[in-house]
């Protein structure tokens, strides 16, 4: 099985280490993903806020590479995500004067939500060589991938279920609560930090009250956030994993892996204790 | 009961329109004309507040997401491109989401910040303005976003440099950058895109320019 | 004597749902001399009614309001109850269909099963009991709750483990009457009737799949109807609120409001039109069962749009402190370790986000129809409308869109009990109209048995009620059984938890005769709903009916001293002591028939006036018709069309058709009744018309005064020709859209001369009237600046379409509170409004074209004449007060005397309509019986 892979612009700098269990992950699961060529960002925000025909535009350059390939194209995004469908939508309701030719019958998946479907579940247990058993998470999707469910299509918005049905699949122990999709501020951390970090640490808060040990997260934005936001003194931290990571783990227990060291919240004493990595 | 309770007025707003409002023949060019442009059946809103509750940032707007509706409706096209909220607005559509007139009020509020952008009006949120025009000059520049880059431009924006020395943070930024260099997560040099010549040239068309 | 005329007519009706609407239907329609097959899907009648706790706005007990008709349904000799039952297909033609009915096996004999209930307590098999919202367990072997009826047993087939997986049989092997019949088969019966009626009733359009408000998420977010459940003595808790999580009392219980109505999103735009009441209701019970609780209810506006429902909101906010908070919520998140609730709101003092914890989240679920009804419908090509409620008919309200088959209750549109057992009314009404050539054929007369000989010494029998915890939770019952047995001439004392059920009246009935009681004294809750029936009890066990007592210890005691169970329980021994006395003294008495008038009059010939002799007039009544005006149509002459489009002056004009030719009817133009008097039957009256007075003599009355308009003393009206009421604002349009055109501005004021220290009351209609008049004025010029002044929008049920149709097309609806309302003067001879919007918290000064008042309704100027003349009770405001308002709301108190229309209560032209045909269905009862 094949798909074109947008990865975005934080694959490669600020979640390189993301990118790399992705590669690792797919490749154990024998699923190849074909990067789309030259890609270009998709606008982001930025694009968004200040240019709404430019929020089309720059994704649509991106969608037209991804239509000659004839693959379906998967996301590790949530933001570049949510960009990439909302463009593809548009551009199915009107034309936009753009200079690409944009055939919009494919489909754009999140990557949880790929790895999510029935089959693709079987497939993961399948590959679990050592459950990441008594590892307790909290799944935490953030804003882009889930809303507005007309274009994520996630009906269940409030309480999506992909991450936690994948952490499942890998044997961690996923608590319900309710801040799945409470929004970080991450997109306001630039100009009005004291927002985002009054947002952010408010969901660290609410994770650590429900009895998590670790974050599970599958946006780089959100896990730049999680991970990198000052926390009040003697408020504690919790390493904040990409999901890729913790399947990786569970997938291949001994392989090295190099990039939970690129995490400012060490997530190794934890997986240390829990015995899911060697001293 | 809370009936009785006065709702506390919006000093921030309050003061712009002292005195009584009038509603005057016409108010409602400005809505159809947002309605047309935007597809958003604005009318429709019943003021249930769902909006302003669900919203993460509402304490830092002055105009609230329900009183955004409002706005429009009445035609108060200035207060709100002067407004803090277009600029605060996260974008994280929970206000959408929940309204149960389907009024796409993230949608409104970005188109209004659209409108915004494209006015000789110093925005009342400067530095996350700023921040949206160099994320776009970078893309520019590049075709991808360097994070890296992305924040040198943005600190060595003189106004912005003054106020991070003032409240120390930018120290917090270096030592944070210094940090994840460390552990790798910065890449020193921006990828530059083989087709920025296509994204430059659609950049040029947008903004009017020849090429 | 046998009717033999119109063979070709079935004098059998089928009526399909055996909630609170289909029974009373289907009472109406035995008692009036049909046979009535009842219908019912489950294994029980009662629907949802037999589900609730208390009722607005009276707070009376549910269960003791329908018992009563549950037990007069199921020993009905008319009226045979098919449970598990289906309508497949329906072929024929009204007056004789053919109705194909699905049985499904109840898998126990109906006939062997006594109710011990052995079966359910050996059957190992548990599973979450719907009739409790799936908060407590029942076991496969079950009786719906313990009033069911009919009190038999049931399998369900789908838990059962014999029938799933052939093991266990443990119920055939312990049944004393070997009822259990495993191998029961599904049947199909093919029955002859001549008419159908729709009352399949309603369901919460809440479900576990949807995952509003974490619904199914966190245990302590329940449902409405849970929450009724959890309040009900009968319920999963003995009528203690606890919190499912963890069996703690909830403190703070949060009341959302709108969950799945009023929501286009979800495409259900419509108002369910009752659960801003019984929200009311439970917090104002919540409050009641524990004074240290919160209630906080969440809300958009408060629809209070029935007789007398404003004041119980304000009782339920001034007098129990429910807290209620204008503000609709987005998410409900749970506090991790104690399963608390937090709600944010954004608090506009404080600039910021509060949160606040709960410890209870009660969802108030809009209404959808039935679920078994789609299909019903599709079967039986009967129109619904895009939510799936059967369509009917402006001028026949309970007519679908297929002849001879009717419809009333919730499965027309969401409303309340009252409402429903109106329509109910009304529905059987018009199946007589169309079988009453049959009337008698199918059925067969009450006998009773003779009075036996009694004892010379008078033994008296003492029942003590529970009234579920009505009266047990305050009074000590067994202090006062034992009392009782110690008093004079007392042979027997004894006490049950629901003694107005069927199997509780049927031991009363075995008691009497065993124990040879001769005089009978049940200590419950109030003579006014169940002395007929206890004393029916007694003529069953041979006993005059007149030698029984009930001593109302519920009314009297436990309601009234709910905080004292002392002195509650000592006052229910006095009343006891007080009524073994007088019983002890009784002496037999016997009713004496007298010969009826066949004759029906109708005071007043506004539109239901009208309807209601026509209705009497088709059934085959004569009619005396009084009106004292010179015309016919009364106030509906005044209106020009209505919100949904149709028109009064045509319903009028057809009305008004018959009358003048239907030759049962005797029209009195004109004239006025001077002299009442009479009992049932044979009443005996005077009208005085301009050529002087008439006797006449008649057995029912149907008072139909209706009501006439406010006149505004307020906002310049009278004073300024710019400022006009709406009824003023639609003739004008009707007459002259060309001055209309020319308006720029125009403003709207609501609530005028209504829900004010003078008139409590909710005028029901204005707010309509106002969306119909700004949609009319935005057709005519849609650039027109309309602004509508409100305090709540009472768009209720499928007229909130409306209020969604007008915001969208640009009217501007601002909320003003009592304390501010809107100021208007002139300046410089200008008109000026002021208000305050309480959205922007800007101040408003408009100067508007036209000034439009929502005025009122009140009581006829005649109807103190008529309230004189009859005895009859009125409320504060001068409408009639009925009999009973859950369950005899077109009844008066006096024995043949009925309430129509505007007389009544304000209401809508439809409402009006089915209201007035509802009496019909019960004169009838008293004149067509024939002595
Ligand atoms: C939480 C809550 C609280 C309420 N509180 C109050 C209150 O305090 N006061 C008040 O006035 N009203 C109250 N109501 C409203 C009240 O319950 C309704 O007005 C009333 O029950 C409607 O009666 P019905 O006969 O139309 O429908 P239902 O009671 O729903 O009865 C319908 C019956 O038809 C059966 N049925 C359905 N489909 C079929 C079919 N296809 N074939 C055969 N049988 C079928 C059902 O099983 C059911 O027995 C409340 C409602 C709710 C949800
Ligand atoms: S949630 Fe929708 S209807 Fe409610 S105030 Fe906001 S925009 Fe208006
Ligand atoms: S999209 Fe903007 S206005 Fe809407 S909830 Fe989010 S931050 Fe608030
Ligand atoms: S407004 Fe209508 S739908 Fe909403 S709670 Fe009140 S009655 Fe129910
Ligand atoms: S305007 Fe009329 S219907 Fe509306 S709330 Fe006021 S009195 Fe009731």
């Amino acid at each position: 099985m094949a798909l074109s892979f947008y990865p975005g612009c934080s694959l490669e700098g600020m979640a390189n280490d993301y990118a790399r269990s992705i590669t690792a992950v797919f490749e154990d699961l024998g699923i190849d993903l074909v990067e789309i060529d030259d890609w270009s960002c998709c606008g982001s925000t930025a694009a968004h806020s200040l240019d709404e025909t430019m929020s089309v535009a720059l994704p649509a350059r991106n969608l037209a590479a991804a239509g000659e390939m004839g693959l379906d194209i998967v996301s590790p995004c949530a933001m570049c995500f949510n960009r990439l469908r909302y463009a593809q939508l548009m551009l199915k309701r009107r034309s936009f004067d753009i200079p690409w030719q944009v055939d919009t019958d494919f489909a754009v998946h999140d990557m949880t939500r790929f790895l999510a479907a029935p089959d693709m579940l079987a497939q993961i247990r399948k590959r679990v060589v050592r459950p990441l058993a008594n590892l307790k998470t909290v799944c935490y999707y953030g804003c882009q991938m889930v809303r507005p469910p007309s274009i994520t299509g996630y009906t269940d918005f409030e309480n999506p279920q992909t991450l936690d049905a994948i952490m499942d699949a890998v044997g961690a122990q996923v608590k319900d609560w309710s801040y799945k999709s409470t929004c970080c501020g991450a997109s306001i951390g630039i100009g009005r930090r004291e927002i985002r970090d009054t947002l952010t640490n408010r969901i660290l808060d609410k994770a650590a009250h429900t009895g998590a040990e670790a974050i599970v997260v599958s946006c780089p934005l959100c896990q730049a956030n999680l991970d990198t936001v000052p926390r009040r003194p003697g408020a504690g931290r919790l390493p904040v994993f990409y999901f890729t990571e913790l399947m990786r783990l569970a997938f291949r227990p001994a392989a090295e892996a190099g990039w939970f060291r690129a995490h400012l919240t060490n997530p190794l004493p934890l997986l240390n204790t829990k015995g899911l990595v060697a001293a | 009961m809370a009936d009785t309770q006065p709702s506390g007025p919006n000093p921030a707003v309050a003061d712009q329109f002292a005195g009584r409002r009038l509603i005057e023949r016409g108010h409602s060019r400005f809505l159809e004309h947002t309605q047309n442009a935007t597809g958003i059946d604005i009318g429709a809103c019943y003021q249930c507040e769902r909006c302003t509750n669900a919203c993460p940032v509402a304490r830092y707007m002055d105009i609230k997401p329900h009183q955004v509706i409002r706005y429009t409706q009445l035609g108060w096209r200035e207060a709100l491109m002067h407004s803090t909220t277009i600029w605060v607005c996260l974008s994280c559509e929970m206000c959408t989401t929940y309204c149960p007139n389907a009024v796409d009020v993230a949608g409104l509020i970005n188109h209004l910040r659209n409108t915004a952008a494209r006015l000789p009006i110093r925005p009342a949120e400067k530095e996350l303005a700023q921040f949206h025009q160099i994320f776009l000059e970078e893309l520019r520049r590049f075709g991808r976003v360097n994070e890296l880059w992305l924040m040198a431009t943005f600190n060595r924006r003189p106004a912005i440099l003054k106020k991070k020395l003032k409240d120390g943070s930018l120290k917090e930024d270096l030592s944070l950058g210094f940090n994840l260099w460390r552990r790798g997560r910065l890449k020193l040099l921006p990828h530059r895109s083989r087709g920025i010549g296509e994204i430059r040239k659609l950049y040029r068309h947008r903004r009017g320019e020849s090429d | 004597m046998k009717n033999t005329a119109h063979p070709h007519i079935s004098g059998k009706a089928l009526v399909v749902g055996g909630g609170i609407g289909g029974i009373q239907c289907a009472l109406d329609l035995a008692d009036t001399g049909f046979y009535v097959y009842l219908l019912e899907k489950s294994a029980s009648v009662g629907g949802t009614m037999a589900r609730l706790d208390k009722t607005f706005p009276t707070n009376d007990c549910s269960t003791c309001m329908i018992s009563p008709k549950l037990v007069q349904v199921a020993r009905h000799r008319n009226i045979e109850i098919l449970t598990l039952s289906r309508l497949a297909a329906l072929s024929g033609k009204p007056g004789n269909f053919r109705a194909q009915i699905e049985k499904q096996p109840r898998y126990v004999d109906h006939e062997k099963c006594i109710a011990c209930g052995a079966c359910a307590q050996k059957c190992p098999q548990k599973v979450p009991d719907p009739f409790n919202g799936g908060l407590s367990m029942r076991k496969a072997a079950y009786l719906t709750f313990p009033q069911a009826v009919p009190l038999k047993y049931a399998i369900d087939a789908q838990n059962c483990l014999y029938l799933t997986r052939g093991k266990c049989g443990l119920c055939r092997k312990i049944c004393p009457t070997r009822a259990i019949a495993y191998d029961q088969q599904p049947e199909t019966l093919e029955l002859t009737v001549g008419a159908v009626v729709l009352c399949t009733g309603f369901e919460l359009a809440l479900t576990r799949q949807n995952g509003e408000y974490g619904y199914d998420r966190y245990r302590n977010v329940v449902s409405s109807l849970q929450y009724e459940r959890m309040l009900s003595a009968t319920g999963p808790y003995g009528g203690h609120v606890r919190r499912p999580s963890d069996g703690r009392t909830p403190r703070r219980v949060a009341w959302i409001q709108c969950v799945l109505s009023r929501d286009p999103s979800r495409n259900r735009p419509f108002c369910s039109a009752v659960c801003c009441m019984h929200a009311a209701k439970q917090a104002v019970l919540t409050r009641q069962h524990d004074p240290d609780s919160q209630a906080t209810i969440y809300f958009m506006d408060v629809r209070a749009h029935g007789k007398g429902f404003d004041d119980y909101i304000e009782r339920a906010r001034a007098h129990y402190g429910v807290h209620y908070k204008r503000s609709m919520i987005s998410q409900v998140y749970l506090e991790p370790d104690s399963e608390d609730l937090i709600i944010e709101t954004f608090d506009h003092h404080l600039n910021r986000k509060v949160e606040e914890t709960y410890d209870l989240v009660v969802l108030s679920s809009g209404f959808k129809p039935s679920e078994a009804f789609g299909d019903l419908a599709k079967r039986l090509e009967i129109d619904t409308n895009p939510y799936g409620f059967a369509l009917t008919d402006f001028q026949h309200p309970v007519h679908t869109s297929r002849p001879g088959v009717f419809v009333c209750g919730a499965t027309e549109t969401p409303k309340d009990i009252p409402e429903t057992v109106i329509q109910a009314g009304a529905a059987a009404a018009e199946a007589a109209a169309l079988v009453h050539p049959a009337r008698h054929r199918d059925v067969t007369s009450e006998t009773t048995p003779p009075e036996r000989a009694l004892d010379a010494e008078p033994r008296i029998g003492v029942f003590v009620c529970h009234c579920g915890s009505n009266i047990a939770g305050v009074v000590d019952i067994e202090k006062t059984v034992a009392y009782a047995k110690t008093l004079p001439h007392v042979a027997y004392a004894d006490h049950f938890l629901f003694s107005c059920s069927n199997d509780t009246l049927q031991k009363m009935e075995a008691l009497i005769r065993d124990k040879r009681l001769n005089r009978i004294v049940v200590a419950a809750c109030s003579p006014r709903t169940h002395e007929p029936l206890f004393q029916s009890v007694l003529q069953k066990a041979g006993v005059n009916p007149y030698l029984f007592e009930l001593a109302s210890i519920r009314d009297q005691c436990s309601w009234v001293h709910s905080d004292d169970p002392a002195k509650a329980t000592a006052k229910s021994m006095d009343l006891i002591r007080a009524s073994t006395a007088r019983a002890a003294r009784l002496e037999a008495l016997s009713d004496h028939t007298y010969s009826v008038t066949k004759t029906g009059l109708v005071i007043g010939a506004g539109i239901a006036g009208m309807t209601a002799a026509l209705a009497l007039a088709d059934q085959g009544f004569a009619v005396h018709l009084v009106e004292k005006e010179g015309s016919l149509g009364g106030f509906a002459n005044n209106l020009t069309g209505t919100l949904e489009g149709n028109s009064p002056a045509a319903l009028v004009h057809a009305l008004a058709e018959r009358i003048k030719t239907h030759r049962n009817v005797y029209l009195h133009l004109g004239s006025q009744l001077v002299a009442h008097r009479g009992h049932m039957g044979a009443f005996e009256g005077a009208i005085r018309t301009t050529s002087g007075e008439e006797a006449i003599q008649y057995g029912a009355v149907v008072v139909a005064t209706g009501g006439s308009a406010y006149t505004p003393t307020e906002y310049l009206y009278g004073r300024d020709e710019r400022v006009v009421t709406q009824v003023e604002l639609s003739r004008r349009l009707q007459t002259d859209p060309g001055w209309a055109r020319g308006l720029r501005q125009v403003v709207m004021i609501q609530c005028v001369g209504s829900r004010n220290e003078a008139f409590p009351f909710c005028s029901r209609v204005c707010c309509s009237a106002a969306v119909k008049n700004a949609l009319l004025l935005k057709e005519l010029d849609p650039g027109i600046n309309l602004v509508v002044l409100y305090r709540d929008v009472r768009t209720f049920a499928f007229k909130e379409l409306y209020y969604l149709k007008a915001r969208r097309r640009g009217v501007l609806f601002f909320r003003y509170i009592p304390q501010a309302p809107p100021e208007v003067h002139r300046e410089n001879g200008t008109l000026v409004v002021d208000f305050t919007d309480r959205s922007s918290h800007q101040d408003f000064g408009i100067q508007p074209d036209l000034l439009v008042l929502s005025a009122g309704i009140r009581p006829n100027a005649g109807t103190a004449q008529i309230a004189d003349l009859l005895k009859l009770p009125t409320t504060e405001e001068g409408f009639f007060l009925e009999a009973h308002v859950k369950l005899r709301p077109v009844e008066m108190a006096t024995a043949g005397i009925f309430i129509a229309g505007l007389a009544h209560s304000p209401r809508f032209i439809e409402e009006t309509l089915t209201m007035a045909r509802a009496p019909p269905s019960r004169p009838p009862r008293s004149c067509a019986a024939g002595r």
